[in-house]
Protein backbone atom coordinates (compact mmCIF):
# COMPACT_ATOMS: atom_id res chain seq x y z
CA UNK A 1 0.00 0.00 0.00
CA UNK A 2 2.79 2.57 1.12
CA UNK A 3 5.00 2.46 -2.14
CA UNK A 4 1.32 3.83 -3.75
CA UNK A 5 1.72 6.70 -1.65
CA UNK A 6 5.38 7.69 -3.08
CA UNK A 7 4.12 7.64 -6.80
CA UNK A 8 1.01 9.44 -5.99
CA UNK A 9 3.12 11.97 -4.26
CA UNK A 10 5.87 12.25 -7.43
CA UNK A 11 3.14 12.67 -9.76
CA UNK A 12 1.71 15.76 -7.82
CA UNK A 13 5.20 17.34 -7.89
CA UNK A 14 5.40 16.32 -11.61
CA UNK A 15 1.82 17.88 -12.26
CA UNK A 16 2.60 21.04 -9.51
CA UNK A 17 5.82 21.11 -11.37
CA UNK A 18 4.30 22.14 -14.80
CA UNK A 19 1.41 24.29 -13.73
CA UNK A 20 3.39 26.45 -11.59
CA UNK A 21 6.55 29.03 -11.78
CA UNK A 22 7.33 32.56 -12.70
CA UNK A 23 3.86 31.84 -13.98
CA UNK A 24 0.82 29.59 -13.69
CA UNK A 25 -0.64 27.86 -16.25
CA UNK A 26 -4.50 26.25 -15.40
CA UNK A 27 -5.11 22.25 -16.05
CA UNK A 28 -7.18 23.25 -18.89
CA UNK A 29 -4.75 25.21 -20.82
CA UNK A 30 -2.30 22.15 -19.79
CA UNK A 31 -4.75 19.84 -21.13
CA UNK A 32 -5.56 21.31 -24.09
CA UNK A 33 -1.89 21.52 -24.89
CA UNK A 34 -1.46 17.93 -24.24
CA UNK A 35 -4.49 17.15 -26.44
CA UNK A 36 -3.81 19.35 -29.34
CA UNK A 37 0.06 20.58 -29.06
CA UNK A 38 -0.53 23.80 -29.57
CA UNK A 39 -0.99 27.14 -27.62
CA UNK A 40 0.64 27.98 -24.55
CA UNK A 41 -0.10 24.77 -22.64
CA UNK A 42 2.17 22.67 -25.10
CA UNK A 43 5.02 25.57 -25.20
CA UNK A 44 5.02 24.93 -21.51
CA UNK A 45 5.24 20.90 -22.32
CA UNK A 46 7.73 20.77 -25.33
CA UNK A 47 9.79 23.43 -24.40
CA UNK A 48 10.32 25.10 -21.16
CA UNK A 49 8.64 23.22 -18.39
CA UNK A 50 8.24 19.19 -19.63
CA UNK A 51 11.79 19.11 -20.08
CA UNK A 52 12.90 20.70 -17.14
CA UNK A 53 10.47 18.55 -14.96
CA UNK A 54 11.56 15.34 -16.78
CA UNK A 55 15.35 15.35 -16.27
CA UNK A 56 14.85 16.69 -12.31
CA UNK A 57 12.73 13.55 -12.18
CA UNK A 58 15.74 11.47 -14.17
CA UNK A 59 18.63 13.19 -12.28
CA UNK A 60 16.91 13.27 -8.63
CA UNK A 61 16.21 9.34 -8.60
CA UNK A 62 19.85 8.67 -10.16
CA UNK A 63 20.93 10.40 -6.97
CA UNK A 64 18.47 9.59 -4.59
CA UNK A 65 19.32 5.79 -5.61
CA UNK A 66 23.16 6.40 -5.49
CA UNK A 67 22.82 7.46 -2.01
CA UNK A 68 20.68 4.39 -0.79
CA UNK A 69 23.18 2.09 -2.39
CA UNK A 70 26.17 3.73 -0.18
CA UNK A 71 24.36 4.70 2.90
CA UNK A 72 23.34 0.45 3.04
CA UNK A 73 26.99 -0.53 1.67
CA UNK A 74 28.54 1.87 4.54
CA UNK A 75 25.52 1.72 7.19
CA UNK A 76 25.67 4.74 7.96
CA UNK A 77 22.91 7.55 6.97
CA UNK A 78 25.67 10.45 6.64
CA UNK A 79 27.27 8.70 3.59
CA UNK A 80 26.24 9.32 0.58
CA UNK A 81 27.92 10.82 -2.68
CA UNK A 82 27.21 14.42 -2.04
CA UNK A 83 28.61 14.25 1.51
CA UNK A 84 31.67 12.34 0.32
CA UNK A 85 32.43 14.11 -2.62
CA UNK A 86 31.82 11.96 -5.19
CA UNK A 87 29.67 14.82 -7.14
CA UNK A 88 31.84 17.62 -6.28
CA UNK A 89 34.28 15.58 -7.90
CA UNK A 90 32.40 14.88 -11.18
CA UNK A 91 31.26 18.48 -10.78
CA UNK A 92 35.24 19.40 -10.94
CA UNK A 93 35.91 17.23 -13.90
CA UNK A 94 33.07 18.90 -15.86
CA UNK A 95 34.43 22.54 -15.12
CA UNK A 96 37.86 21.67 -15.86
CA UNK A 97 37.04 20.13 -18.83
CA UNK A 98 34.96 23.14 -20.04
CA UNK A 99 38.13 25.27 -18.95
CA UNK A 100 41.11 23.34 -20.74
CA UNK A 101 38.17 23.15 -24.24
CA UNK A 102 37.81 19.61 -24.15
CA UNK A 103 34.54 18.32 -25.93
CA UNK A 104 33.70 15.07 -24.39
CA UNK A 105 30.02 13.76 -23.77
CA UNK A 106 29.52 14.71 -20.05
CA UNK A 107 28.46 12.02 -18.59
CA UNK A 108 31.82 10.21 -19.44
CA UNK A 109 33.55 13.39 -18.41
CA UNK A 110 31.28 13.72 -15.09
CA UNK A 111 31.77 9.66 -14.53
CA UNK A 112 35.63 10.18 -14.50
CA UNK A 113 36.02 13.02 -12.34
CA UNK A 114 33.32 10.96 -9.87
CA UNK A 115 35.22 7.25 -10.21
CA UNK A 116 38.16 9.42 -9.34
CA UNK A 117 37.24 11.27 -6.24
CA UNK A 118 35.90 7.79 -4.80
CA UNK A 119 39.68 6.71 -5.64
CA UNK A 120 41.09 9.11 -4.08
CA UNK A 121 38.91 8.31 -0.80
CA UNK A 122 39.39 4.75 -0.84
CA UNK A 123 43.37 5.89 -1.16
CA UNK A 124 43.52 8.29 1.08
CA UNK A 125 41.41 6.00 3.83
CA UNK A 126 43.33 3.21 3.08
CA UNK A 127 45.49 1.54 5.75
CA UNK A 128 47.12 -1.36 5.25
CA UNK A 129 45.91 -4.68 6.68
CA UNK A 130 42.88 -3.26 7.89
CA UNK A 131 39.02 -2.63 6.33
CA UNK A 132 38.59 0.97 7.06
CA UNK A 133 35.66 1.98 9.00
CA UNK A 134 32.47 3.92 7.42
CA UNK A 135 32.96 6.86 9.33
CA UNK A 136 36.45 6.89 8.16
CA UNK A 137 35.73 6.80 4.66
CA UNK A 138 32.98 9.57 5.22
CA UNK A 139 35.17 11.89 6.35
CA UNK A 140 38.22 11.56 3.90
CA UNK A 141 35.16 12.24 1.87
CA UNK A 142 33.93 15.34 3.17
CA UNK A 143 37.65 16.43 2.86
CA UNK A 144 38.03 15.32 -0.56
CA UNK A 145 34.60 17.01 -1.01
CA UNK A 146 35.59 20.44 0.04
CA UNK A 147 39.36 20.05 -2.13
CA UNK A 148 37.54 19.15 -5.38
CA UNK A 149 34.99 22.47 -4.86
CA UNK A 150 38.18 24.37 -4.17
CA UNK A 151 39.62 23.08 -7.51
CA UNK A 152 36.11 24.32 -9.01
CA UNK A 153 36.13 27.52 -7.90
CA UNK A 154 39.54 28.32 -8.97
CA UNK A 155 39.30 26.63 -12.51
CA UNK A 156 36.66 29.02 -12.77
CA UNK A 157 38.43 31.85 -12.56
CA UNK A 158 40.34 30.86 -15.50
CA UNK A 159 36.68 31.17 -17.70
CA UNK A 160 35.63 34.33 -19.79
CA UNK A 161 33.11 36.05 -17.45
CA UNK A 162 30.12 34.88 -18.62
CA UNK A 163 31.39 31.12 -19.06
CA UNK A 164 32.22 31.88 -15.39
CA UNK A 165 28.86 32.55 -14.12
CA UNK A 166 27.22 29.68 -16.24
CA UNK A 167 29.63 27.54 -14.49
CA UNK A 168 28.87 29.20 -10.80
CA UNK A 169 25.02 28.37 -11.69
CA UNK A 170 25.95 24.88 -12.97
CA UNK A 171 28.13 24.05 -9.66
CA UNK A 172 25.28 25.29 -7.53
CA UNK A 173 22.75 22.40 -9.21
CA UNK A 174 20.41 24.12 -12.43
CA UNK A 175 18.14 22.54 -14.00
CA UNK A 176 17.74 25.79 -16.19
CA UNK A 177 17.91 25.12 -20.01
CA UNK A 178 17.73 21.34 -20.09
CA UNK A 179 16.13 20.42 -23.42
CA UNK A 180 14.74 16.70 -24.58
CA UNK A 181 17.88 15.51 -25.14
CA UNK A 182 19.16 15.99 -21.37
CA UNK A 183 15.80 14.28 -20.47
CA UNK A 184 17.05 11.35 -23.05
CA UNK A 185 20.09 11.05 -21.43
CA UNK A 186 19.64 10.81 -17.87
CA UNK A 187 16.56 8.90 -18.24
CA UNK A 188 18.72 5.94 -20.67
CA UNK A 189 21.48 6.00 -18.58
CA UNK A 190 19.49 6.05 -15.59
CA UNK A 191 17.70 3.31 -16.24
CA UNK A 192 20.84 1.15 -17.18
CA UNK A 193 22.72 1.84 -14.35
CA UNK A 194 19.63 1.21 -11.85
CA UNK A 195 18.99 -1.79 -13.31
CA UNK A 196 23.03 -2.69 -12.09
CA UNK A 197 22.12 -1.34 -9.36
CA UNK A 198 19.10 -3.50 -8.53
CA UNK A 199 20.62 -6.76 -9.51
CA UNK A 200 23.26 -6.34 -7.24
CA UNK A 201 20.73 -5.43 -4.51
CA UNK A 202 20.81 -9.03 -2.72
CA UNK A 203 24.75 -8.39 -2.73
CA UNK A 204 23.87 -5.45 -0.85
CA UNK A 205 21.44 -7.73 1.56
CA UNK A 206 24.48 -9.93 2.47
CA UNK A 207 26.61 -7.61 3.13
CA UNK A 208 24.96 -5.20 5.48
CA UNK A 209 25.41 -8.77 7.72
CA UNK A 210 28.45 -7.70 8.44
CA UNK A 211 31.49 -8.89 5.98
CA UNK A 212 32.60 -12.13 8.06
CA UNK A 213 29.05 -13.60 7.82
CA UNK A 214 28.82 -12.02 4.37
CA UNK A 215 32.17 -14.17 3.35
CA UNK A 216 30.59 -17.44 5.12
CA UNK A 217 27.81 -16.65 3.07
CA UNK A 218 29.88 -17.43 -0.18
CA UNK A 219 30.09 -13.73 -1.45
CA UNK A 220 33.23 -12.34 -2.68
CA UNK A 221 33.73 -9.45 -0.30
CA UNK A 222 35.70 -6.84 -1.93
CA UNK A 223 34.84 -7.61 -5.50
CA UNK A 224 30.87 -6.52 -4.38
CA UNK A 225 31.74 -4.00 -2.20
CA UNK A 226 33.79 -2.29 -5.24
CA UNK A 227 30.76 -3.56 -7.46
CA UNK A 228 28.27 -1.64 -5.32
CA UNK A 229 30.54 1.74 -5.32
CA UNK A 230 31.44 1.56 -8.79
CA UNK A 231 27.62 1.25 -9.55
CA UNK A 232 27.12 4.22 -7.00
CA UNK A 233 29.34 6.80 -8.26
CA UNK A 234 28.38 6.24 -11.93
CA UNK A 235 24.61 7.12 -11.04
CA UNK A 236 25.63 10.36 -9.18
CA UNK A 237 27.56 11.29 -11.95
CA UNK A 238 24.81 10.36 -14.45
CA UNK A 239 23.03 13.32 -12.17
CA UNK A 240 25.22 15.49 -12.26
CA UNK A 241 25.89 15.53 -15.72
CA UNK A 242 22.41 17.13 -16.20
CA UNK A 243 21.62 18.77 -13.28
CA UNK A 244 25.40 20.02 -11.81
CA UNK A 245 26.26 18.40 -8.32
CA UNK A 246 22.92 19.53 -6.55
CA UNK A 247 23.76 19.17 -2.71
CA UNK A 248 22.02 16.35 -0.48
CA UNK A 249 19.47 15.14 -3.04
CA UNK A 250 21.30 11.88 -2.80
CA UNK A 251 21.69 12.03 1.60
CA UNK A 252 17.76 12.84 1.99
CA UNK A 253 16.29 10.39 -0.23
CA UNK A 254 17.06 7.12 1.35
CA UNK A 255 16.07 7.82 4.68
CA UNK A 256 12.77 9.91 3.58
CA UNK A 257 11.99 7.19 0.74
CA UNK A 258 11.98 4.33 3.58
CA UNK A 259 9.66 6.68 5.72
CA UNK A 260 7.29 6.84 3.13
CA UNK A 261 7.49 3.46 1.77
CA UNK A 262 8.54 1.50 4.68
CA UNK A 263 10.51 -0.49 2.36
CA UNK A 264 12.73 -3.23 4.16
CA UNK A 265 14.63 -5.01 1.12
CA UNK A 266 17.55 -4.05 -0.64
CA UNK A 267 15.29 -3.39 -4.04
CA UNK A 268 12.18 -1.77 -2.08
CA UNK A 269 14.66 0.63 -0.69
CA UNK A 270 16.50 1.42 -3.41
CA UNK A 271 13.67 1.87 -5.54
CA UNK A 272 12.36 4.17 -2.76
CA UNK A 273 14.87 6.27 -2.72
CA UNK A 274 14.78 7.36 -6.58
CA UNK A 275 11.27 7.72 -6.34
CA UNK A 276 11.80 10.20 -3.28
CA UNK A 277 14.51 11.81 -5.02
CA UNK A 278 12.73 12.40 -7.78
CA UNK A 279 10.41 14.34 -5.41
CA UNK A 280 12.96 16.41 -3.77
CA UNK A 281 14.25 17.57 -6.64
CA UNK A 282 11.10 18.41 -8.94
CA UNK A 283 9.84 20.19 -5.74
CA UNK A 284 13.19 22.18 -5.08
CA UNK A 285 13.47 22.77 -8.47
CA UNK A 286 10.07 24.33 -8.46
CA UNK A 287 10.82 26.33 -5.09
CA UNK A 288 13.23 27.85 -6.74
CA UNK A 289 11.84 29.01 -9.93
CA UNK A 290 8.41 30.29 -8.27
CA UNK A 291 9.82 31.62 -4.86
CA UNK A 292 10.96 35.13 -5.91
CA UNK A 293 9.01 37.17 -8.38
CA UNK A 294 11.37 38.21 -11.47
CA UNK A 295 14.37 35.89 -10.34
CA UNK A 296 14.83 32.42 -11.19
CA UNK A 297 17.08 30.39 -8.55
CA UNK A 298 18.84 27.72 -9.22
CA UNK A 299 17.56 24.31 -7.64
CA UNK A 300 20.71 23.31 -5.14
CA UNK A 301 19.88 26.92 -3.57
CA UNK A 302 16.60 25.04 -2.36
CA UNK A 303 18.00 21.43 -1.94
CA UNK A 304 20.95 23.12 0.29
CA UNK A 305 18.52 25.09 2.15
CA UNK A 306 16.67 21.83 2.66
CA UNK A 307 19.30 19.53 2.99
CA UNK A 308 21.72 21.78 5.52
CA UNK A 309 19.30 21.54 8.03
CA UNK A 310 18.71 18.22 7.43
CA UNK A 311 22.08 17.29 7.92
CA UNK A 312 22.47 19.01 11.32
CA UNK A 313 19.67 16.98 12.43
CA UNK A 314 21.16 13.49 11.56
CA UNK A 315 24.85 14.49 12.85
CA UNK A 316 23.20 15.31 16.51
CA UNK A 317 20.96 12.30 15.58
CA UNK A 318 24.46 10.01 15.29
CA UNK A 319 26.05 11.70 18.08
CA UNK A 320 23.29 11.19 20.43
CA UNK A 321 23.38 7.40 19.69
CA UNK A 322 27.07 7.55 19.91
CA UNK A 323 28.03 6.44 16.49
CA UNK A 324 29.74 9.44 16.11
CA UNK B 1 33.66 -33.15 5.74
CA UNK B 2 37.12 -33.87 6.90
CA UNK B 3 38.75 -30.61 8.16
CA UNK B 4 42.30 -30.45 8.91
CA UNK B 5 44.87 -27.70 9.86
CA UNK B 6 48.53 -28.23 8.45
CA UNK B 7 51.74 -26.68 10.32
CA UNK B 8 49.05 -23.51 10.31
CA UNK B 9 51.08 -20.52 11.56
CA UNK B 10 48.65 -17.67 12.01
CA UNK B 11 49.04 -13.59 12.85
CA UNK B 12 48.39 -10.21 11.71
CA UNK B 13 51.01 -8.55 10.37
CA UNK B 14 54.12 -9.82 11.51
CA UNK B 15 53.36 -11.27 14.99
CA UNK B 16 52.51 -14.47 14.41
CA UNK B 17 49.48 -15.36 16.94
CA UNK B 18 49.26 -19.75 16.19
CA UNK B 19 52.57 -21.47 15.24
CA UNK B 20 52.91 -24.86 13.16
CA UNK B 21 49.79 -25.72 14.71
CA UNK B 22 48.66 -29.14 13.43
CA UNK B 23 44.94 -30.25 13.99
CA UNK B 24 42.56 -32.99 12.33
CA UNK B 25 38.74 -32.21 13.62
CA UNK B 26 36.93 -35.40 13.40
CA UNK B 27 33.66 -35.41 11.34
CA UNK B 28 30.54 -35.54 12.48
CA UNK B 29 31.22 -34.34 16.33
CA UNK B 30 31.16 -31.28 18.24
CA UNK B 31 34.69 -29.82 18.60
CA UNK B 32 35.29 -26.61 20.75
CA UNK B 33 38.22 -24.33 20.97
CA UNK B 34 39.59 -23.35 24.52
CA UNK B 35 42.26 -21.21 25.65
CA UNK B 36 43.34 -18.04 27.84
CA UNK B 37 42.44 -14.54 26.26
CA UNK B 38 44.83 -13.74 23.45
CA UNK B 39 45.54 -16.93 22.71
CA UNK B 40 44.36 -16.79 19.26
CA UNK B 41 41.35 -19.31 19.67
CA UNK B 42 39.25 -16.76 17.44
CA UNK B 43 42.19 -16.55 15.28
CA UNK B 44 41.91 -19.79 14.74
CA UNK B 45 38.27 -20.52 13.55
CA UNK B 46 38.65 -17.59 11.29
CA UNK B 47 41.79 -19.27 9.77
CA UNK B 48 39.44 -22.38 9.91
CA UNK B 49 36.91 -20.54 8.27
CA UNK B 50 39.09 -19.30 5.47
CA UNK B 51 38.02 -15.32 6.89
CA UNK B 52 41.91 -14.71 7.21
CA UNK B 53 45.28 -16.07 4.97
CA UNK B 54 47.46 -18.26 7.40
CA UNK B 55 51.21 -16.95 7.23
CA UNK B 56 52.08 -20.74 6.73
CA UNK B 57 50.78 -23.72 6.00
CA UNK B 58 47.06 -24.59 5.01
CA UNK B 59 43.71 -25.49 6.32
CA UNK B 60 42.32 -28.63 3.71
CA UNK B 61 39.13 -29.71 3.95
CA UNK B 62 38.58 -33.15 2.08
CA UNK B 63 42.17 -32.75 0.75
CA UNK B 64 41.14 -29.37 -0.90
CA UNK B 65 43.16 -25.91 0.45
CA UNK B 66 40.34 -24.04 1.18
CA UNK B 67 41.93 -20.62 -0.63
CA UNK B 68 41.34 -23.05 -3.60
CA UNK B 69 37.63 -23.11 -3.41
CA UNK B 70 35.57 -21.89 -5.07
CA UNK B 71 33.79 -19.12 -2.50
CA UNK B 72 30.06 -19.99 -3.31
CA UNK B 73 30.97 -23.89 -3.22
CA UNK B 74 32.61 -23.27 0.20
CA UNK B 75 29.63 -21.59 1.44
CA UNK B 76 27.46 -24.75 0.61
CA UNK B 77 29.47 -26.81 2.96
CA UNK B 78 30.60 -24.54 5.69
CA UNK B 79 28.58 -21.97 7.43
CA UNK B 80 30.00 -19.47 10.03
CA UNK B 81 28.86 -17.52 12.77
CA UNK B 82 31.26 -15.00 13.64
CA UNK B 83 30.50 -13.23 17.14
CA UNK B 84 29.23 -10.01 16.35
CA UNK B 85 27.07 -9.91 13.36
CA UNK B 86 25.43 -7.26 11.99
CA UNK B 87 21.84 -6.89 11.86
CA UNK B 88 20.36 -4.48 9.42
CA UNK B 89 18.08 -1.77 10.76
CA UNK B 90 14.41 -3.31 11.78
CA UNK B 91 14.75 -6.55 9.57
CA UNK B 92 12.42 -9.24 10.97
CA UNK B 93 13.65 -12.80 12.01
CA UNK B 94 12.00 -14.17 8.95
CA UNK B 95 14.11 -12.01 6.33
CA UNK B 96 17.06 -12.47 8.52
CA UNK B 97 16.78 -16.17 8.37
CA UNK B 98 16.10 -16.04 4.25
CA UNK B 99 19.68 -14.52 3.93
CA UNK B 100 21.01 -17.82 4.80
CA UNK B 101 20.00 -19.38 1.26
CA UNK B 102 22.28 -16.98 -0.29
CA UNK B 103 25.03 -19.82 -1.34
CA UNK B 104 22.00 -22.01 -3.00
CA UNK B 105 20.20 -19.08 -4.89
CA UNK B 106 22.02 -17.75 -8.24
CA UNK B 107 22.18 -13.97 -9.34
CA UNK B 108 18.74 -13.49 -10.46
CA UNK B 109 17.43 -17.02 -9.35
CA UNK B 110 13.84 -16.14 -8.01
CA UNK B 111 12.83 -18.08 -4.08
CA UNK B 112 12.31 -21.77 -4.44
CA UNK B 113 10.37 -24.41 -2.11
CA UNK B 114 12.99 -25.47 -1.00
CA UNK B 115 14.79 -22.45 -0.20
CA UNK B 116 11.46 -22.42 2.28
CA UNK B 117 11.45 -25.50 3.29
CA UNK B 118 15.43 -24.83 4.57
CA UNK B 119 13.94 -21.72 6.25
CA UNK B 120 10.68 -23.22 7.94
CA UNK B 121 13.35 -25.84 9.26
CA UNK B 122 15.57 -24.02 10.56
CA UNK B 123 12.94 -21.66 12.69
CA UNK B 124 11.37 -24.46 13.31
CA UNK B 125 15.03 -26.25 14.97
CA UNK B 126 15.74 -23.04 16.92
CA UNK B 127 11.84 -23.02 18.08
CA UNK B 128 11.24 -19.45 16.59
CA UNK B 129 8.65 -20.36 14.01
CA UNK B 130 5.71 -18.08 16.06
CA UNK B 131 8.33 -15.20 16.19
CA UNK B 132 9.18 -15.41 12.89
CA UNK B 133 7.58 -12.19 11.36
CA UNK B 134 8.95 -10.09 14.58
CA UNK B 135 11.65 -7.79 14.15
CA UNK B 136 14.94 -8.86 15.61
CA UNK B 137 15.84 -5.72 17.61
CA UNK B 138 12.51 -6.82 19.69
CA UNK B 139 13.65 -9.70 20.95
CA UNK B 140 15.87 -10.82 24.02
CA UNK B 141 19.71 -11.50 23.93
CA UNK B 142 19.05 -15.27 23.53
CA UNK B 143 16.12 -15.23 21.12
CA UNK B 144 18.51 -12.84 18.65
CA UNK B 145 21.43 -15.45 18.79
CA UNK B 146 19.03 -18.08 17.85
CA UNK B 147 18.00 -16.33 15.19
CA UNK B 148 21.78 -15.90 14.02
CA UNK B 149 21.54 -19.73 14.32
CA UNK B 150 18.89 -20.09 12.19
CA UNK B 151 20.38 -18.06 9.77
CA UNK B 152 23.39 -20.35 9.37
CA UNK B 153 21.16 -23.53 9.45
CA UNK B 154 19.55 -22.46 6.79
CA UNK B 155 22.53 -22.47 5.16
CA UNK B 156 22.52 -26.29 5.09
CA UNK B 157 26.10 -26.66 5.35
CA UNK B 158 27.36 -29.76 7.08
CA UNK B 159 30.23 -27.95 9.06
CA UNK B 160 29.33 -25.03 11.73
CA UNK B 161 31.89 -22.58 12.80
CA UNK B 162 31.05 -20.77 15.28
CA UNK B 163 33.01 -17.66 17.21
CA UNK B 164 31.81 -17.69 20.99
CA UNK B 165 28.25 -17.84 20.31
CA UNK B 166 27.36 -18.09 24.15
CA UNK B 167 29.24 -15.21 25.52
CA UNK B 168 26.97 -12.12 26.07
CA UNK B 169 24.13 -14.87 27.14
CA UNK B 170 23.65 -15.86 30.66
CA UNK B 171 23.44 -19.75 31.68
CA UNK B 172 19.97 -20.81 30.75
CA UNK B 173 20.40 -19.04 27.50
CA UNK B 174 23.98 -20.40 27.41
CA UNK B 175 22.48 -24.29 27.67
CA UNK B 176 19.21 -23.54 25.77
CA UNK B 177 22.04 -22.57 22.62
CA UNK B 178 24.55 -24.98 23.33
CA UNK B 179 21.58 -27.44 23.67
CA UNK B 180 20.31 -27.08 19.91
CA UNK B 181 23.58 -27.03 18.38
CA UNK B 182 24.00 -30.54 20.36
CA UNK B 183 20.89 -31.60 19.38
CA UNK B 184 20.97 -30.75 15.18
CA UNK B 185 24.40 -32.64 15.58
CA UNK B 186 22.92 -35.36 16.75
CA UNK B 187 19.79 -35.03 14.21
CA UNK B 188 22.03 -34.56 10.83
CA UNK B 189 25.61 -34.87 11.50
CA UNK B 190 26.60 -32.16 11.39
CA UNK B 191 30.16 -31.22 12.43
CA UNK B 192 29.94 -28.01 15.04
CA UNK B 193 33.53 -25.91 15.64
CA UNK B 194 32.89 -23.12 18.43
CA UNK B 195 35.02 -20.80 20.27
CA UNK B 196 34.00 -21.32 24.38
CA UNK B 197 34.98 -19.28 26.94
CA UNK B 198 33.38 -21.57 29.85
CA UNK B 199 35.08 -24.61 30.35
CA UNK B 200 32.60 -26.81 32.32
CA UNK B 201 30.06 -26.11 29.25
CA UNK B 202 33.21 -26.94 26.74
CA UNK B 203 33.34 -30.33 28.34
CA UNK B 204 29.62 -30.83 29.13
CA UNK B 205 28.49 -30.36 25.10
CA UNK B 206 31.56 -31.78 23.22
CA UNK B 207 33.08 -34.70 21.98
CA UNK B 208 36.51 -32.69 21.17
CA UNK B 209 38.26 -30.11 22.90
CA UNK B 210 41.36 -28.34 20.90
CA UNK B 211 43.57 -27.03 24.32
CA UNK B 212 45.16 -23.24 23.58
CA UNK B 213 47.75 -21.87 25.76
CA UNK B 214 49.98 -18.77 25.37
CA UNK B 215 52.69 -21.22 23.00
CA UNK B 216 50.45 -22.47 20.94
CA UNK B 217 48.37 -26.19 21.29
CA UNK B 218 48.80 -27.79 24.88
CA UNK B 219 46.43 -30.58 24.33
CA UNK B 220 43.38 -31.74 22.11
CA UNK B 221 40.74 -35.16 22.08
CA UNK B 222 37.90 -36.07 24.52
CA UNK B 223 37.29 -33.91 27.14
CA UNK B 224 38.12 -35.98 30.32
CA UNK B 225 41.89 -36.08 28.43
CA UNK B 226 42.20 -32.69 27.80
CA UNK B 227 40.88 -31.39 31.10
CA UNK B 228 43.42 -32.50 33.51
CA UNK B 229 45.23 -30.06 35.97
CA UNK B 230 48.41 -30.56 33.89
CA UNK B 231 47.22 -28.68 30.68
CA UNK B 232 44.98 -26.30 32.63
CA UNK B 233 48.19 -25.24 34.45
CA UNK B 234 49.88 -25.15 30.90
CA UNK B 235 46.96 -23.04 29.09
CA UNK B 236 46.01 -20.66 31.64
CA UNK B 237 48.41 -20.85 34.55
CA UNK B 238 45.59 -22.01 36.42
CA UNK B 239 46.08 -24.45 39.31
CA UNK B 240 42.93 -26.44 39.68
CA UNK B 241 41.22 -29.73 40.38
CA UNK B 242 39.14 -31.87 38.02
CA UNK B 243 36.17 -33.45 39.24
CA UNK B 244 33.37 -35.70 37.47
CA UNK B 245 30.10 -33.44 37.07
CA UNK B 246 27.82 -35.44 39.05
CA UNK B 247 24.95 -34.80 36.56
CA UNK B 248 27.13 -35.83 33.31
CA UNK B 249 30.23 -37.53 34.32
CA UNK B 250 32.09 -35.18 32.34
CA UNK B 251 35.00 -33.43 33.56
CA UNK B 252 34.41 -30.53 35.80
CA UNK B 253 37.18 -27.71 36.61
CA UNK B 254 37.48 -26.39 40.52
CA UNK B 255 40.09 -23.75 40.21
CA UNK B 256 42.19 -23.85 43.72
Amino acid sequence: MRPVALVLVLLAAVAAGLLYGQEAVSVAMLWDGILTGEGPGALMIDTFRGPRVATAVGAGAVLGMSGALFQTLFRNPLAAPDVMGFTSGAGLAVVAATAFGLTLPMPLIAAVGGLLAGLLVALLAYRPGHSTPPLTLILVGLGVAFFTSALSTFLMTLLPYNEAAEAQRWLTGSLAARDWSHVAQVWILGTLLGAAALVQARRLEVLELGEDLAAGLGLKVEQARWGISATGVLLAATGVAVAGPVPFVALMSGPLGARITCAKSGTGRMLSAAGAGAVVLVLSDLAARAALPGIVLPAGVMTGILGAPYLLWRLSREMERGKL
Amino acid sequence: MNLQAQDLSLGYGDTAVVEGLTLDIPEGKMTAILGPNGCGKSTLLRALARLIKPIRGRVVLDGEDIHALNTRALARRMAILPQAPLAPEGISVADLVRRGRTPWRGFLSPWRDEDAAACAAALEAVQMTDLADRPLNELSGGQRQRAWIALVLAQEAPLLLLDEPTTFLDLVHQIDVLTLLRTRNRDTGMTVISVLHDLNMAARFNDFLVLLGPNGLVATGAPDTVLTPDNLDRAFRLKAQVQPDPVTGNPMVFPL
